[in-house]
């Protein structure tokens, strides 16, 4: 097949298109042009599936990409590069990645034509969600940092605004604030770390970044006393930590739930969050070189084990949610970590699918029922069979239980994990990470059951309260009112739909083409494990001297043999593995080990929520129910400690210096100076221009006057009389 | 035979004459009349250093151009006489303060 630009770039720009005609003329078009965004959302879709069936079907190489550059500027001087090249480079894993990130944006634009319908920011919902989506669509595309960076920012605009959407909240604006605050703190890091390596490599091209550490261009620079390859790495993740909202920076992600729920499964599926850990994945043999994977893995394991505690106790369906997501991309980021490549990029398809699904799913239940606190719900199975359907798919993916989804992609970091903390001969204060990577696994199938159960099982609760609303308040599809307040629910195609084709790819086979995730029960034939031929960490060495491709070129991809990735586990990069049957004990201890604790979270959940035997523990650890329920007072320390104690007294130092020395002696000592030059200006131009000079000129010709009116009598006669004299005078000279 | 003195002596009475009636005239008639005496006088004493120094005829030439420059101008001074005649109704040349301030 061939590629052109053509054929690329409307993967990126039919949403901007759409986004353009929505933000201008959407006012004037049927549906505030809801449609107009599905349908662009669609376009790339389409576009996106063929070089997804191309790449991930075609017998080609793995190692296979398309890349194509044009200078966008060009600032070299002498002997340096200082240029910024634009492309798209499309390797296996972003063809994996835009048809998953098309293909869930899709589905989320169509469940949001219903969630949003009659409400009051419909048309401006509309206008965010397609330009959100082809921020990430381009940020995957783009073939360097610097435009990553330019998607990434506008990402980070989008969730502004999507959060914020409802700007008449005041919480909707704070949280909206704090969501862009929060990852401006990772992005400062990320444009220092690729300003880094601008100014030391000239380029900032993915292809120039791995030929630069194959050629051996990182070794010995340093900076700030560190090594380069540390230094830039750690920026750069430093920046994937504040979008994927890991460790210090998680603040911002459960707050994003604030804005409407269809908005907050974009984020926290298909795009924003995923951002840091596509930038970490492509370049992680940066990461690798910078020795800063332990600092990964371990960020990620805090992250994982961290939001599952918060998430336990949390009573709102969506902070539930949220607080899983923050969790799940605990685990990419462990799984970057740990040097489980393939299994995070899995991890990050298959969160998507159901993470989208089940934020779906609680925008179902909350438009149905105008609820969200789980408290307040209960036995909605019976109402919303649909939803209640894809949502436990997602559920049984996200818990890890075999069969699903999840169960593959995570229990392949953790079976990674395991490996790095107790067998690969690291350090042994990291087996802390597979450590807190199962304690999470056990606490997600926890909670995940626990808002199961407490959502659609045990007794209906939403008439005990005043605080639904209405009955047959939001009757706008004609839906019969039935029992309490709520509808019940028919098959509706922009309602369900989007729940039940998602729930279809919680099945783990679609991914790693066994039933199990393990070596048994293949379900693709000779088409299994398509997932780890085709992804693997670049091959640094590949990109070496690689030819530039102009970008009107057309590629054309040609068979080859379809050859299986191996996997260092302390590089990632392909070769023999030393420790292949460890590695293999490691996944099959992990695989046992993650199914019983999977199982023993869901039958904790079972026991206290359903059958009641067990009595939540939430009264029985008070103190420690309220240090998760303030989600470990890291809002308060942000607050409290570092914006009141160190930024406001940073910002009052420096509002000191500003008004104390800036504007008194810059500003006011300039004012000063001016003014005495302004004296000494004026002195000179009255003195010596105007006295001198002007009044002067006339004073002498004044003084002329004086003796030359004289002369000039008007008496012809006397003039006669002064000329012969004169004459006579000459005369009498010249004799002389 | 006549020398050359006599013919300075004469001019130089001539010039001295026609300078005072320059001066000493308020009429504007008589004092072109004193500026064709001293024209004149300057003529004769070209004509003079011609016949007894030189020996060629350049002095007579030149006193020939300058009869022809008195014609013109007295023709000339003439004719403003008779326009200042006829604004003034009068010769008096202290009249002639047009230009004045």
């Amino acid at each position: 097949m061939e590629y052109t630009v053509g054929s690329i770039a409307p993967i990126f720009l039919s949403p901007v298109i759409a986004f353009v005609i929505n933000a201008f003329f959407g006012r004037k078009l049927p549906r505030q042009g809801d449609w107009l965004a599905t349908l662009s959302i669609f376009v790339s879709f389409i576009f996106s599936a063929r070089i997804f069936g191309d790449f991930v079907f075609g017998q080609f190489a793995t190692d296979y990409y398309i890349h194509k550059v044009f200078t966008w500027f060009d600032l070299s001087y002498g002997t340096q590069i200082y240029k910024i090249d634009m492309g798209i480079y499309i390797d296996n894993m972003a063809a994996i990645m835009l048809v998953m990130v098309s293909g869930v944006a899709t589905l989320i634009h169509l469940f949001s034509t219903w969630y949003m319908d009659h409400d009051e920011k419909h048309g401006r919902f509309f206008v965010f969600l397609p330009l959100f989506t082809s921020a990430m669509l381009g940020l995957v595309l783009s073939d360097n940092l610097f435009s990553l960076f330019i998607f990434w920012e506008i990402m980070g605009f989008c969730s502004y605004s999507l959060i914020g959407i409802y700007n008449k909240k005041e919480k909707a604006g704070d949280a909206s604030l704090k969501a862009f605050m929060t990852t401006r703190v990772g992005d400062v890091f990320l444009l220092l770390g690729i300003v880094a390596l601008w100014t030391t490599l000239g380029s900032v091209n993915y292809v120039d970044i791995y030929a630069a550490i194959a050629e051996g261009k990182f070794l010995g620079q340093t900076v700030l006393g560190i090594s380069f390859a540390t230094f830039t790495a750690l920026c750069i993740f430093l920046g994937a930590m504040g979008k994927s909202a890991q460790f210090p920076l998680q603040v911002w992600l459960p707050d994003a739930m604030m804005g409407p729920t269809p908005g907050s499964a974009l984020i926290h599926a298909a795009t924003m969050v995923t951002a840091g850990v596509w930038v970490s994945l492509r370049m992680y043999p940066l990461m690798v070189l910078g020795d800063i994977t332990w600092f990964i893995a371990v960020i990620g394991a805090i992250t994982a084990f961290g939001a599952a505690t918060i998430a336990v106790v949390q009573t709102d369906i969506k902070a539930v949610l949220a607080y899983s997501t923050l969790s799940q991309l605990g685990y990419m980021i462990m799984g970057v970590g740990v040097g489980s490549y393939n299994a995070a990029f899995m991890h990050v398809i298959t969160h998507a699918m159901f993470k989208a699904c089940l934020f779906l799913s609680a925008g179902s239940i909350i438009h149905s029922v105008h609820e969200q606190e789980m408290p307040k719900l209960g036995g909605l199975r019976k109402f919303l069979p649909y939803t209640h359907f894809a949502m436990m798919c997602c559920t049984l993916a996200i818990a890890g239980i075999p069969f699903f989804s999840g169960f593959v992609s995570k229990d392949r970091i953790l079976g990674d994990a395991l490996y790095y903390g107790f067998m690969a001969g690291q350090n042994p204060l990291l087996a802390i990470v597979p450590i807190l990577g199962f304690a999470g696994a056990g606490l997600t199938a926890f909670y995940m059951f626990r808002m199961m159960f407490m959502t659609f099982y045990g007794e209906n609760r939403t008439h005990h309260d005043d605080h639904g609303h209405g009955h047959g308040h939001h009757d706008a599809k004609g839906h019969e009112a039935h029992g309490h307040d709520i509808h019940h629910e028919h098959l509706d195609v922009r309602q369900n739909v989007p729940l039940l084709i998602l729930s279809v790819f919680t099945l783990g086979f679609w991914f790693c083409g066994t039933l199990t995730g393990q070596s048994f029960g293949k379900v693709f034939g000779a088409k299994t494990e398509w997932f780890k031929v085709l992804v693997e960490a670049p091959r640094v060495e590949r990109f070496v001297n690689h030819p530039r491709q102009e970008f009107s070129k057309v590629d054309t991809k040609e068979a080859a043999h379809l050859e299986h990735a191996h996997y260092h586990h302390q590089t990632g990069y392909a070769g023999p593995n030393p420790d292949e049957h460890k590695l293999h004990s490691a996944h099959t201890i992990g695989a046992i080990a993650s199914i019983i604790i999977a199982f023993a979270g869901v039958f904790l959940a079972f026991l206290m929520y359903i059958k009641g035997s067990v009595k939540p523990w939430a009264s029985k650890f008070p103190g420690l129910t309220k240090v998760l329920q303030n989600k470990y007072y890291f809002d308060d320390f942000y607050i409290e400690v570092l914006i009141k104690k160190g930024l406001l007294g940073l910002n009052r130092g420096l509002a000191w210096f500003d008004m104390g020395i800036y504007d008194r002696f810059a500003v006011d000592g300039w004012a000063a100076v001016n003014r005495v030059l302004f004296k000494s200006a004026k002195w000179f131009d009255n003195v010596v221009v105007d006295a001198i000079g002007v009044d002067g000129t006339g004073v002498a010709v004044n003084l002329f006057n004086l003796v030359l009116r004289i002369v000039q009598s008007g008496k012809i006669q006397f003039y006669f009389i002064m000329l012969i004299m004169v004459l006579a005078s000459y005369i009498w000279t010249v004799n002389i | 035979m006549m020398s050359l003195a006599s013919y300075l002596i004469i001019s130089l009475i001539l010039f001295v004459v026609g300078l005072m009636v320059m001066i000493s005239r308020k009429n504007i008639v008589a004092i072109l009349l004193g500026i064709e005496l001293i024209l004149n006088a300057a003529a004769l004493n070209f004509v003079a250093y011609s016949r007894y120094v030189t020996n060629n005829l350049d002095g007579h030439i030149f006193s020939l151009f300058i009869i022809v420059i008195a014609a013109a101008e007295a023709a000339v001074g003439l004719a403003i006489v008779i326009r200042f005649f006829q604004i003034k109704e009068t010769i008096h040349v202290d009249e002639a303060t047009q230009l004045r301030n």
